[in-house]
């Protein structure tokens, strides 16, 4: 670590690491990463690791979808040595009502007119997509055979690797205690390893975002919630999909590996809670085996909470801080995260260094709530 | 290979009875685990690491690590060190994941 940097990207999870890797390769050289504890330490190592297109709003799907199509050679993209794991066995969306069908319907055109390739399926032909489905009280579902899972941590050090050969500093076990800011903008960063000078922050600390930001005075309409999630014994191969609903609030998801990965959407308060329960662990079971029963059979093994960081309208905040410039905050991702930051970064970095990009990164500025201009998303566990 | 004299220890074995292992008769007690009569009539190698196949014997024996995992009556990933014996139950080695049936 060096007195100073150019930019100080906080967070070392697929956000941090993905925007570190993005600047770097586009000739930005002075960047250091920190992170409070180690790479994939927070939100990224704990998440059901789903790459999904079938949303209901039309950014989240055009960012998923560009998203997709980095993740599905990301190993090249980085010079990673390893794989990421991808698998695309597609995803199952159930619907169990009438309304939530007729969504499914509104979200496939959607879907339709960015070349998505979803379509939907009667209950019959949910079961040949995933076996041993309960059929009971199943209106119909969508299908995308694209969408899937990757690895979070192969995923993040691949992003992490390639930002570290293109120049970047990572430290990690270094945490941000305050800022220092000169005539309105910044001008430093005190870790607990010490001062350093920069020109500018990008703060991807995912729910601790809007806590950093509140040190520079600005204020993030973003909260966390505690999610958990349960993993089961690995077992010969099952089902190739991600089944998940949205009115039941489940999904579930066997890995490359044999076990399946599971949660539910909880009511919760907004808090920091990372401690996992055993009402979660009885509410899954209880869901998950109605759904599909043959889960009954198997035994878990494992399971464990972590943040999702809620913005208001399910949509990411990106935006600069009001109270100070070159303070970036990229947070609000609201669960889906990791499978929109390939195309988030690109974003985030096109935008830095002044380059043309296809999407306009102001629709994900936090003014839309005070404009009511909010990008509404139907679609969310 | 069995203790049958134990200056403090008294064994109540249950009822001896034979089960199927591999297809092969072996003889066990009920108040027994299948690991125990296994490992009495010479067998050690239990499962079978995921990847390479590599033998695995007994290692926790109390439940815990899965390193004795079998199909037993057709239910894939029992551990065979903490389930007991019963007469004409059907004992099989896994090689790979275990196959679950509806």
């Amino acid at each position: 670590m060096k007195k100073g940097y150019d930019i100080v990207i906080i967070g070392g999870g697929i956000i941090g690491c993905s925007i570190a890797f993005e600047l770097s390769k586009r000739g930005v050289k002075d960047i250091l990463l920190v992170e409070k504890r180690f790479l994939t330490a927070g939100a990224t190592g704990r998440c059901g690791a789903g790459i999904r297109q079938q949303w209901g709003a039309e950014l989240n799907a055009s960012i998923a979808l560009e998203s997709t199509h980095i993740l599905e050679h990301l190993e090249e993209y980085t010079g990673y040595d390893k794989s990421i794991e991808l698998h695309q066995g597609g995803y199952l969306l159930v619907a169990y009502t009438e309304k939530e069908w007729n969504q499914f319907q509104k979200n496939l055109e959607v879907q339709h007119k960015l070349g998505i390739e979803s379509y939907g399926l009667t209950p019959q032909e949910c079961l040949e997509k995933a076996p041993y489905l309960n059929l009971d009280g199943v209106y119909g579902g969508t299908f995308c055979q694209k969408d899937g899972h990757a690895n979070p941590f192969h995923s993040t050090q691949a992003y992490a690797k390639g930002a570290m050969r293109q120049g970047v500093d990572i430290e990690t076990f270094c945490e941000v205690t305050g800022f220092r800011t000169q005539g309105g903008a910044i001008c430093g960063v005190e870790t607990t390893k010490g001062y350093v000078e920069t020109k500018m922050v990008i703060n991807c600390a995912n729910t601790y975002a809007p806590e950093l930001a509140a040190m520079v005075g600005d204020e993030i309409p973003v909260y966390s919630e505690r999610h958990q999630a349960l993993v089961t014994e690995p077992v010969a191969p099952l089902i190739d999909c991600m089944v998940m609903s949205f009115s039941r609030s489940y999904y579930v998801q066997q890995t490359p590996h044999g076990s399946f990965v599971m949660g539910i959407g909880p009511k919760e308060e907004p808090s920091h809670n990372f401690h996992s329960s055993w009402q979660f662990l009885e509410q899954n079971c209880a869901i998950m085996c109605e759904a599909l029963p043959i889960l009954r059979k198997l035994n878990v093994i494992r399971q464990w909470a972590g943040q999702y960081d809620m913005s208001p309208d399910r949509h990411p905040v990106i935006d600069e801080a009001e109270t100070c410039k070159n303070f970036y905050s990229v947070c609000g991702f609201s669960g889906h995260g990791f499978m929109v930051a390939p195309r988030i970064a690109i974003l985030m970095a096109n935008f830095l260094t002044g380059q043309k990009d296809s999407i306009d990164i102001h629709k994900f500025s936090k003014t839309r709530f005070k404009t009511g201009d909010i990008l509404i998303e139907p679609s969310v566990v | 290979m069995r203790i049958e004299q134990h200056p403090i220890l008294q064994f109540d074995r249950g009822e001896k009875v034979t089960f199927l292992f591999n297809g092969q008769p072996v003889e066990g007690y009920t108040s027994e685990t299948i690991a125990a009569a296994l490992h009495a009539a010479g067998i050690r190698e239990l499962s079978h690491s995921p990847n390479l196949d590599r033998p695995r014997g007994l290692f926790c024996a109390i439940g815990n690590c899965s390193s004795c995992v079998m199909t037993v009556d057709g239910e894939p990933n029992v551990r065979i060190c903490i389930t007991k014996v019963r007469p004409g139950m059907i004992v099989q080695e896994q090689h790979g994941k275990g196959v679950v049936t509806p």
